[in-house]
């Protein structure tokens, strides 16, 4: 990974992270083959007749990188209509294709959760009780072995 | 009890991290007023424990960039003074307990000296070592990977402790309690060192509320391992800039040992127990 300053400032004070008082969906991405999860809390309001994300928050079970994805991603979809967070969701997708495996799988589990949160928010308009969202990711986050050198 | 475990949560992390932004003679008092508070944390759980109180290691974001030691020592002054407020909440032994601490504490945090705080410039150097910037990203990552982990090992070891009557087994908790306490301060000198501070995330309840425990315990016992590894690469990558650096982290490595041996003598006695 590239540090930058850009990085570093997420590392620092990650973005929304944490739960979410007044939340009214929430949605999880998975690595089914670590243990490693996002879940990704909104706060929906209407808008105009659109539904549109109010407030976001994040939580994980996974590295920096993952805490990273999660900062971006969300400061991203604030204030979005859902067309505009599935939009999000497809062009991180695409550029994660263009990403090695274990790099991407990452930020596919922020983005598999926005996604799995946007459609918990649909299917509860028709079930109150509908159960969270799950996706799971089909990157796999492989270790690499890495030569850190000094010169 | 579960709003004033909170503010205790957070005043005592506000506290660790005003001991890594100081550079002077405040460091070790405030330390010392850390330590203090993750105490009342634990009485304050053992309690909730005690009285059947559902809780969670949730809490806010802790907003700690400053540029002055007075402005973070203020902010602390103010959690424990909204503390003291909520002690009717716990038992009387430890509200009197509680509210001495904060008398005193809140009593000698306005006579600490102040310092600049350059904890948070984000200049990526530590002390005088020339690293290049390889290794400097390595190290980096390192900080921010572990001091979270160490932060995270704390509360796990410190649940399980609460919610366990084995005296051997939290005989061991205790000690890997105290062990990722030594390592979290070590990180987060070094990331303070090098401007890059920051608070540990919360941690998802699930890491900490554990259904499993044997599956912790190996999963446990392979996270020491990769540890290891870790500190082994970075030693690598400084040593050639910094033997003192490298062997640091050689130190951390052969300290994860006696960890793996701790989880493994855990494991055996959790099983043997699960077996009679």
């Amino acid at each position: 990974m590239t540090v930058d300053a850009q990085l570093i400032e997420h590392m620092m004070n990650p973005k929304n992270y944490g739960t979410l008082d007044g939340s009214n969906s929430e949605g999880i991405g998975k690595n089914p083959n670590n243990g490693e999860k996002v879940i990704i809390y909104l706060k929906v309001i209407e808008d105009g007749g659109e539904d549109v994300i109010d407030d976001i928050a994040f939580q994980a079970i996974g590295c920096s990188t993952t805490i990273v994805a999660g900062s971006m991603i969300t400061e991203e979809a604030r204030g979005l209509s859902f067309l505009g967070a599935v939009n999000l969701i497809g062009a991180t997708m695409k550029i994660l294709e263009k990403v090695p495996p274990e790099d991407a799988a990452c930020s596919e589990m922020v983005a598999l959760a926005l996604k799995a949160s946007l459609e918990t928010y649909i299917q509860r308009k028709k079930d109150i009780d509908y159960p969270t969202v799950t996706h799971k990711i089909t990157n796999d986050c492989v270790v690499k072995e890495e030569e850190i050198g000094n010169d | 009890m579960t709003n004033l475990a909170i503010k205790v949560h957070e005043a005592w992390l506000t506290t660790l991290m005003a001991g890594f932004m100081s550079n002077g003679v405040n460091k070790q008092r405030l330390f010392d007023f850390s330590d203090i508070l993750f105490r009342h944390f634990t009485w304050i759980e053992r309690e909730m424990v005690k009285d059947g109180v559902a809780y969670s290691y949730d809490r806010d974001a802790i907003p700690v960039k400053v540029e002055k030691l007075s402005v973070i020592l203020y902010n602390i002054i103010e959690r424990l003074n909204q503390i003291d407020l909520q002690l009717t909440s716990v038992n009387d032994d430890l509200a009197y307990r509680m509210a001495q601490d904060i008398k005193y504490i809140t009593g000698v945090l306005p006579t600490l000296e102040d310092e600049d705080i350059r904890a948070f410039n984000s200049e990526r150097r530590l002390d005088d070592i020339e690293l290049s910037q390889e290794a400097t990203d390595a190290l980096t990552l390192f900080l921010f990977e572990e001091s979270y982990k160490e932060y995270e090992l704390i509360m796990i070891y410190n649940y399980l402790k609460a919610h366990s009557d084995d005296a051997y087994i939290n005989r061991i908790f205790q000690i890997l309690v105290d062990e990722s306490f030594f390592h979290l301060k070590s990180f987060g000198d070094m990331m303070a060192k090098m401007g890059i501070l920051g608070v540990p995330r919360s941690i998802y309840k699930e890491i900490y509320q554990i259904e499993d425990i044997r599956e912790f315990f190996l999963t446990g016992i392979d996270e020491e391992l990769k540890a290891k590894e870790e500190c082994r690469k970075l030693s690598e990558a400084v040593a050639k800039n910094s033997p003192e650096l490298a062997k640091f982290f050689d130190f951390i490595n052969s300290q994860e040992n006696y960890h793996i041996a701790l989880m493994r003598d855990a494991l055996a006695h959790w099983e043997k127990g699960t077996n009679e």
